[in-house]
């Protein structure tokens, strides 16, 4: 660990993925994401890691998908529109089980399906992690990368205009300039020639017409590893006051963070409120949030969108408290989703409105 | 798998005894009982691919990786080792292995539809950056593997599928020639168009990938080997026909030789 | 209970392009690190061009900072010009503490809601060779009535925000700090 510096949460996170071994990253410029990639930029060669200012979204993906099956770890990201266009690709790579991380700065809250529903075609999901705020970013991105090369998976860091631009005190880890450990299963061209060549394919592995290759049976691990992602990945979640409370708000994210204070500050008033802020999106909390939930009379879920968590709160809760949507979109004139509803006073003032 | 043409080539009996097929398969391919149609011209072209990089010795650094179409079934026959990328989105996966493995050697298979239809700014993009990278368009002027559709390499008055009277301009609009195009480019180190269609072409294909390779391996910068390859089943012709076909039909518009040397 | 928002202390920070605004938000910052606080800041996102509207929100805390990054109330301000000060003007928190540039700031103050403390910072800053340090004059104020930031943090926080092209300047703004510091006695 380094000093504490003031540092910006674009630059923070960039600092951290190249501290957790990243040393590949491709994107294409767009608001909130591009102060990522211009950090990246400048840090990679660094550690003598490349970034490439790829000539679209589609290409930052294919870049970083060819990377990472050289066992580096590799990233790329983007913000909603990017992030639809690189879609095929993700859901691809997740069947070529291939480590990745993807920063997806987004707008708003409306990406929220996108990011947690696996966003492409095909059954997967995405190990999604959303910090709140600056520290929380550096300690998510560093684990994002542990998972990716744990579960051999992308995993997607869910930022947003608030995170990419917020300036806080952090211990921003330093850089490991020794070459990283390559696994076993990456590509270098060496095993060329042997009668038993690596592939990494979304379509598994083996020879053709010989037994081992099997799309069925591929796709029968591919969901196996789903499933044991579903269940391994420890789910993350911040909880506070739930135990004597009337009402319990769910949010995540920089949002979560204004709810997360509006519950605060309704406690010191005297209000019976508790607040849950899943930090993995998926594999979702359910059961903490399901315990927390129900011990009070009613939940709430705000979110900047037309209600897309609420889903799955509703699904972790199972009916045994009512659920109610007190968030909603909100846009300023830039479309860059800063919210102008997203302060503290109306979001208590929903809140109040909402106690049982 | 048969070949017809030795049946129709004589009819006595064999002077030799029998050999089989695996004796012919270049090293650096597993097995040769591929899937592909008789007559198909795309394993002759990844054959001399294979071979040029054999001889080239560089199986031992090689990572081919492979767009989706007919070719895509030759990705579980090699002995090098393989990407599987999307459809049109090869060479952007081949930048990023060959970013991080500068002493690797790094080659494409895609086909038109693949390299000139749905990526066609990939490919463009790796040529203008200079990719030091070499990317084999094996180009039939169709889609093959989904049934023989009009691709943006279809000649003019080609009959495909989706073009049944044959490429009319004004409703289909005019083809590209990818190579031409690639070779204005300055990032572009060697570009070069070849057939498969008789043996002295085969020839001239297997010298053309070589220099790409070479090209690449001395750091020059991009490279391109378009190769035309026979689909008879894409093209509902009899299969013999096709090397006929392929002459008459894509050659005359997409002219074989070299287009740019280092 | 301790409330977890007990030592949180707001400042925000407006006036136009040019004065310093961002500077002097960064300093403080800067400052409120070097004297080992925890701290955020959050920028006006606008064109922030010279003569435009900037502004800026400073937290600081001994604990993890608990505020979003947009507040709605604020425990101090620092008001270097009064042309976009209306928004800012109904988030200050009542007992709060406000810091205005008197050398320029031409509109009322709600004085008996919270305390004012009258800094000519763009004059005194005029007297010291430069109207530039006004901000940092305002900073050296700052950190003394609020008792949020030392003076040592201050000049330290400053050599961390200066860029290299404008390392020239260090001097002429430690004075501005310290002669801000005195001014607060
Ligand atoms: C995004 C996407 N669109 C469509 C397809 C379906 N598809 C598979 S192969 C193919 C045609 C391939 O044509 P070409 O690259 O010319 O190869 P050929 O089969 O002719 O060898 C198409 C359209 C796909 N796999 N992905
Ligand atoms: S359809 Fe055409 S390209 Fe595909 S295998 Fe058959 S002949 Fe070859
Ligand atoms: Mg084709």
């Amino acid at each position: 660990m380094s000093e504490r510096v003031l540092i910006e949460g674009s630059e923070a996170m960039a600092r951290a993925a190249v501290a957790a071994g990243c040393r590949f990253f491709a994107g294409y410029p767009m608001t909130p994401f591009t102060e990522l990639l211009e950090h990246m930029a400048g840090l990679l060669p660094e550690v003598d890691g490349v970034c490439m200012n790829a000539e679209s979204e589609l290409e930052a993906v294919g870049m970083a998908w060819g990377a990472a099956t050289t066992g580096h770890l590799a990233a790329t990201g983007s913000t909603g529109q990017g992030l639809s266009l690189m879609q095929e690709s993700l859901s691809e790579i997740t069947n070529a089980r291939l480590p990745l991380v993807v920063f997806n700065m987004a707008r708003g809250q409306g990406d929220y399906f996108q990011a947690t529903r696996g966003g492409g075609h095909g059954d997967y999901r995405h190990i999604v992690l959303a910090p709140m705020d600056v520290p929380e970013a550096v300690e998510l991105t560093q684990l994002a990368f542990d998972m990716a090369g744990q579960w051999r998976t992308p995993v997607m860091v869910l930022g947003d205009y608030y995170l990419a631009h917020t300036y806080q005190a952090v211990s921003v880890p330093s850089f490991d300039t020794a070459a990283p450990e390559v696994p076993n299963w990456a590509l270098d061209g060496s095993t060329g020639g042997s009668g038993a060549a690596k592939i990494v394919s979304p379509l598994g592995g083996g020879v053709e017409g010989e037994e081992g290759f099997d799309l069925g049976a591929h796709y029968a691990a591919c969901a196996a590893h789903i499933q044991a992602m579903a269940t391994g990945v420890e789910p993350l979640i911040d909880a506070g006051f739930c135990e004597d409370a009337e009402l319990v708000v769910a949010a995540y994210g920089s949002v979560g963070k204004f709810v997360r204070y509006a519950c605060l500050r309704l406690r010191d008033a005297g209000h019976r409120v508790g607040y849950i802020r899943p930090i993995t999106l998926w594999p979702f909390p359910s059961e903490a949030v399901h315990k927390a939930a129900s011990g009070s009379a009613k939940a709430a879920v705000y979110e900047q969108n037309m209600g897309q968590m609420v889903d799955d709160v509703r699904l972790a809760t199972m009916g045994t408290v009512p659920v109610e949507f007190i968030g909603g979109p909100s846009w300023d004139h830039s479309g860059f989703g800063i919210g102008p509803d997203i302060n503290v006073p109306d979001i208590s003032e929903r809140i109040l409105e909402t106690m049982p | 798998m048969s070949d017809d043409r030795l049946f129709l080539s004589t009819d006595k009996p064999p002077a030799e005894p029998a050999s089989l097929v695996d004796d012919f398969t270049p090293g650096l391919i597993t097995q040769a009982n591929h899937h592909l149609c008789p007559g198909c011209g795309e394993p002759i072209a990844i054959r001399a691919a294979m071979e040029a990089a054999e001889e080239l010795a560089l199986a031992e650094r090689t990572v081919a990786v492979f767009g989706i179409g007919c070719y895509t079934a030759f990705a579980h026959n090699l002995d090098v080792e393989v990407v599987q990328a999307l459809h049109g989105r090869a060479p952007s996966v081949a930048t990023g292995i060959k970013r991080m493995l500068p002493e690797g050697f790094v080659v494409t298979f895609q086909g038109d539809g693949d390299m000139v239809n749905e990526g066609l700014q990939e490919v463009l993009h790796a040529a203008a950056r200079g990719e030091n990278i070499t990317c084999l368009l094996l180009n039939n002027g169709v889609f093959g593997e989904t049934g023989g559709q009009m691709t943006t390499t279809t000649t003019l008055g080609q009959r495909t599928k989706t073009s049944i009277e044959g490429r009319n301009p004004h409703q289909h609009g005019h083809p590209i020639l990818l190579s031409d195009l690639t070779a204005t480019m300055d990032g572009a180190a060697y570009v070069a168009r070849c057939a498969v269609n008789n043996a002295g072409n085969v020839a001239r294909t297997k010298r053309y990938i070589t220099r790409a390779y070479e090209s690449q391996m001395a750091g020059a910068g991009f490279s391109l080997v378009e190769i035309l390859t026979m689909c008879p089943t894409g093209w509902f012709v009899d299969t013999l026909e096709g090397p006929e076909y392929l002459q008459n039909t894509l050659a005359p518009v997409h002219n074989i030789g070299e287009l740019k040397t280092p | 209970m301790n409330s977890p928002l007990a030592g949180e202390r707001e400042l925000m920070l407006t006036g136009i392009g040019g004065q310093g605004v961002q500077l002097a938000a960064q300093v403080i910052a800067q400052g409120a690190i070097a004297d080992g606080k925890e701290v955020l800041v959050f920028g006006s996102y606008g064109g922030m061009m010279r003569g435009g509207n900037t502004d800026s929100t400073v937290v600081i805390s001994d604990q993890p900072i608990e505020a979003p990054p947009v507040l709605s109330a604020t425990w101090s301000a620092i008001l270097m010009h009064h042309q976009y000060w209306a928004p800012l003007r109904v988030l200050i928190s009542d007992g709060g503490l406000v810091l205005v540039n008197t050398s320029v700031f031409e509109d009322q103050l709600d004085r008996d809601r919270y305390r004012v403390v009258e800094v000519p910072a763009t004059d005194v800053a005029t007297d010291l060779g430069n109207p530039l340090l006004a901000a940092m004059v305002m900073a050296g104020v700052y950190g003394r009535t609020s008792g949020l930031v030392s003076l040592d943090g201050l000049v330290e926080g400053m050599r961390r925000s200066v860029p290299p092209y404008r390392s020239q300047l260090i001097e002429a703004n430690e004075a501005a700090l310290a002669k801000g510091w005195e001014m607060a006695a």
